[in-house]
C-alpha cells in the first residue's frame, strides 16, 4: 500500500509497472483503517483478531466488495 | 498461539519500540531466560500465525507490523523517536499502536517527491489530500507480504 500525489500519478505509477488498478481511498479514511486495525497491538493482552473481527473492522468503513474479503 | 508464544511475542515488540532493534532469538531467549530453540520455535510460531515476518528462511525479524525491522520509504516519528513503516497503512498505524501524535514521512512511488504526514489526537491534519492505493486484494495480502 503507498501514498500517491493524485490520480495523475497515480495512474502513471500503475502503467509504468503493468499493474491492473486495486483500491485508491484518501489518506483520511487509510488513517482511520489503521487506527481501527492497528489501535491495540501494543496492548499487553494481544491476542490475535479472528478473521471475522478484522472483516468487520473493512465492513464498518464501507470497505466491502470481493476486493476486501479476507478469504 | 500459546501463551510462551505470545509472551515472547509482547517482549520483542515492547524491546523493538523502545530501541528500534528487533531481537534474534539468541537475544530475546537472554532477556527472558529461555532456551533459544524455544525461542526459535517460537519466532516460526509467530511467523506463521501472521504476528510477525521473518526474511525467508531464517529465524530474522523483517516485521513486528505495523514497524519494520528494514529500512523503507516510509519513515515515522512519534513520541520523540522513529521508526520505519512497511507500508502507508502501516506507517499512519505506528502512531495509532502508540496511541499518540505522529509525523509521517513518504514518497510518491511515481515521482519520488517527498510526501510528508501528520496524526493528531487520532485525525489526519496534514496530507489530506493525497491518495492511497491498495493494488493486492485482501485475501491474497499473505501471499507475499513485501510486495503487499
Amino acid at each position: 500500500m503507498v501514498f500517491l500525489r493524485s490520480e495523475e500519478h497515480l495512474e502513471r505509477w500503475l502503467a509504468t509497472n503493468r499493474w491492473e488498478p486495486g483500491v485508491s481511498m484518501s489518506a483520511a479514511t487509510l488513517n482511520e483503517l489503521a487506527r481501527r486495525w492497528w489501535w491495540s497491538r501494543l496492548d499487553p493482552g494481544w491476542r490475535p483478531r479472528a478473521p471475522a473481527e478484522s472483516q468487520a473492522i473493512l465492513d464498518d468503513l464501507g470497505l466491502t466488495g470481493a476486493f476486501w474479503q479476507l478469504a | 498461539m500459546d501463551e510462551l508464544a505470545l509472551r515472547i511475542r509482547n517482549h520483542v515488540y515492547a524491546s523493538f519500540v523502545g530501541d528500534g532493534v528487533a531481537q534474534t532469538p539468541e537475544a530475546a531467549a537472554a532477556a527472558l531466560g529461555l532456551d533459544e530453540g524455544t525461542v526459535q520455535a517460537a519466532y516460526r510460531q509467530l511467523h506463521d500465525a501472521h504476528a510477525l515476518v521473518l526474511h525467508p528462511g531464517t529465524t530474522e525479524v523483517r516485521m513486528l507490523n505495523p514497524f519494520s525491522a528494514v529500512e523503507t520509504s516510509h519513515r515515522v516519528e512519534a513520541g520523540g523517536r522513529s521508526w520505519f513503516a512497511n507500508c502507508a497503512w502501516d506507517a499512519l498505524g505506528i502512531p495509532a499502536a502508540l496511541h499518540t501524535a505522529g509525523r509521517i514521512d513518504s514518497a510518491c512511488p511515481d515521482c519520488g517527491e517527498r510526501l510528508e504526514l501528520e496524526v493528531r489526537d487520532g485525525e489526519l491534519v496534514r496530507g489530506n489530500g493525497l491518495l492511497a492505493h491498495f493494488v493486492v486484494p485482501a485475501r491474497r495480502w499473505w501471499d507475499d507480504i513485501g510486495f503487499t
